[in-house]
């Protein structure tokens, strides 16, 4: 089974009159680990909120699971995993109690992964929700979303505010999900690293669209970074299709492009640049090139 | 669902203690008030005490629909559960069943003791029974609308003019009931504004972002 | 096997594990036959997604470097010194494209390019090509 798990379609959404969100289209296939990258305030939450039911769309339509956001059922919820941002849970009850409420509010359980994670985890049952450190929490939220066996996990800025070796703990339990068939995450973080590892396909979102979305493999193949010098000036009418970002000084052309194949080195090299040298963008350069103020945003697909 | 009434209960132990505490001051006041007088001289909204007792009673569950869902707002609470495997009818069902437990521990006792003293002091007028009836039923309803308005209120906490349109909307009725009675006009006024309430807190609940 | 992936470098994870598997190999470090981790292993061990492991140890086997075995794992595949020559060529010779494309951009010019080069090769005892008439048959050099 093929389907798709997650699926935006045009999706528009205005706060306050102001649009943060400018017809978004992507989908994540069943067993597909997508990475949501983007600045803060990119619109990521939001979309992960639209996408629970949390919030209403302005225009388009979000569906999880085959079923459209708004009307997601308590059967469907039970099958999809949530980590919110900030890890928030319910500060003032016990560890203990939240869980027994998860627990007897779940479809399934599984108590025994779940009391190893505690385990390994070492989360005290007596305190309370805000006495723990914010990497407790962490662990504590994906345990809890993790017990519930989802078919779809849902993580906003999981690694958020955790120190390194609580970071790693939480990859590996993230590949152990991935171990299983037919698991899927959305994730959206800002450590790069992190998305770089465990990600299959990444998405970068940047003034309210999507600019990226491709495999992960493929990113770094599809985007590139040229130093392009000429002899005399750069010519004024030079033209590519896909620029993501252009710089010139004097007879020095910077430019990055989306989707760089050979017709594109084929018309660049019709305006006889004396030399084009590429210029090396990790995940992080490419990340920034692709989140800068531009007023023509590009799709690399 | 009994999972969820029972958190509702456990989050708001005051509530509760305090409907019994209310309840035995009223069965106080009304074994007090009863005692050696007719009860024809006291239907209950002619004299001052009735009007306090339903005075207390409208702003008291008015009061707590308000820290109800406060409290929900601002631990954010709701948010977290409807994420679970839960609807938000039922979170909000939930609720308002609790709510009405709290209403029926402070009014039922009360009711239950007026008959019982009526049953004592004064024959069997079928009237009288009635009338004990209508008012305990006319309490019970806008109370109860009274607590849809505060969980209204407590559900917009950041803005205040909903908060004073629902003080001035009970405080209307309450005044209406007091020069009026109970009669039948009053309780249908009286139980299309509980059903109003109650539908417009529920549209609030479930389209509002949570 | 010592896996490192560079979060800086411009290659895709896949390609950085095809590339040091292939450079473990060139020098000697993982022989014919020896038993790769497993995807499961190796990504719990680096704490990346299998399914990258998985392609690159498929591009491995396409090409001919390592061998799968259901049930068993994967394998280094038995080379010949050549193939293994022709990896270590293209390492250097990619190596090699770099310091270029520096000395372009430090506008160091060829002549002084290959004077430095040469200077390296004498400082360190770079040996000269041996004459084909003296080596065994089968012998491989190992460096």
């Amino acid at each position: 089974m093929n389907d798709n798990v997650i699926k935006v379609e045009n999706l528009v959404k205005y706060f306050d009159g102001r649009c943060v969100l400018d017809g978004i289209n992507f989908t994540v296939p069943r067993g597909c680990i997508y990475g949501l990258l983007g600045r803060n305030g990119a619109g990521k939450t939001t979309i992960i909120r639209i996408l629970l039911g949390l919030e209403p769309v302005t225009r388009g339509r979000t569906f999880l699971l085959d079923t459209e956001s708004p009307n997601l059922s308590p059967k469907v919820r039970g099958r999809i995993g949530c980590v919110a941002e900030g890890h928030n849970l319910i500060q003032n009850y016990k560890v203990e109690r939240l869980i027994k409420l998860c627990k007897d509010l779940s479809l399934q359980w599984n108590d025994e992964s779940f009391g190893h994670l505690i385990e390994t985890f070492r989360l005290p049952m007596d305190r309370k929700v805000r006495d723990l450190s914010m990497g407790m929490r962490a662990q504590l939220n994906l345990s809890l979303a993790m017990a519930i066996e989802p078919e779809l996990l849902i993580l906003d800025d999981p690694t958020l505010g955790l120190d390194t070796v609580a970071r790693r703990q939480f990859l590996e339990l993230a590949i152990e999900v991935i171990q299983k068939q037919d698991r899927t995450i959305l994730f959206c973080s800002h450590i790069l690293s992190d998305v770089e590892r465990i990600a299959d396909r990444i998405g970068i979102l940047t003034a309210g669209k999507l600019v990226v979305d491709c495999p992960m493999e493929q990113l770094k193949e599809r985007i590139k970074k040229l130093r392009v010098i000429f002899s005399e000036s750069v010519p004024a009418n030079l033209y590519l299709t896909e620029i993501i970002n252009q710089q010139i000084q004097g007879r020095e052309m910077t430019i990055t492009v989306a989707n760089w194949n050979k017709q594109k080195q084929a018309i660049l090299e019709t305006f006889k640049p004396s030399s084009c040298t590429e210029i090396p963008m990790s995940l992080e350069d490419i990340f920034i090139e692709c989140t800068k103020p531009n007023p023509q945003p590009v799709e690399v697909s | 669902m009994l999972t969820l009434i029972k958190r509702e209960i456990h989050d708001h132990p005051l509530f509760f203690i305090g409907s019994v505490i209310l309840s035995t001051v009223l069965i106080g006041l009304s074994i007090a008030t009863l005692k050696g007088h007719y009860w024809i001289e006291l239907t209950a909204f002619d004299s001052p005490a009735g009007t306090i007792v339903s005075t207390i009673l409208v702003f008291v569950f008015f009061g707590m629909g308000a820290v109800q869902m406060d409290t929900d707002r601002t631990r954010k609470i709701s948010a977290f559960i409807s994420i679970l495997s839960v609807s938000r009818n039922r979170i909000l069902l939930a609720k308002i069943i609790a709510g009405l437990l709290a209403i029926l521990i402070a009014l039922v006792p009360l009711a239950v003791t007026v008959t019982i003293l009526l049953r004592i002091h004064i024959p069997p007028i079928p009237v009288f029974h009635v009338m004990v009836l209508e008012i305990f039923s006319g309490t019970f309803l806008i109370t109860l609308a009274c607590y849809f308005i505060g969980l209204q209120a407590g559900w917009n906490s950041g803005r205040l003019p909903p908060v004073i349109i629902g003080l001035i909307l009970t405080c209307i009725l309450l005044t209406l009931i007091i020069i009026k009675g109970f009669m039948p006009e009053i309780m249908i006024i009286l139980t299309l504004f509980t059903v109003a309430s109650l539908i417009r807190t529920w549209h609030l609940f479930m389209s509002t972002p949570l | 096997m010592q896996i490192r992936i560079d979060n800086a470098s411009n290659r895709p994870v896949y390609q950085q594990i095809i590339d040091q598997v292939k450079r473990d190999i060139a020098l000697g470090r993982l022989i014919k036959d020896e038993k790769l981790p497993t995807v499961r292993q190796l990504a719990k061990q680096l704490a990346i997604n299998p399914n990258t492991i998985a392609k690159a140890y498929r591009q491995l086997e396409g090409e001919g470097i390592i061998v799968t075995k259901p049930g068993s794992g994967a394998f280094i595949a038995s080379l010949d010194s050549s193939l293994s020559k022709a990896v270590r060529k293209k390492l250097l010779s990619d190596e090699l494209e770099r310091i270029a494309v520096e000395a372009f951009h430090m506008q160091v010019d060829k002549e002084t390019l290959l004077e430095l080069f040469n200077n390296a090769v004498e400082k360190l005892n770079v040996p000269s090509k041996k004459p084909p008439s003296g080596v065994p048959k089968g012998g491989q050099s190992n460096e």
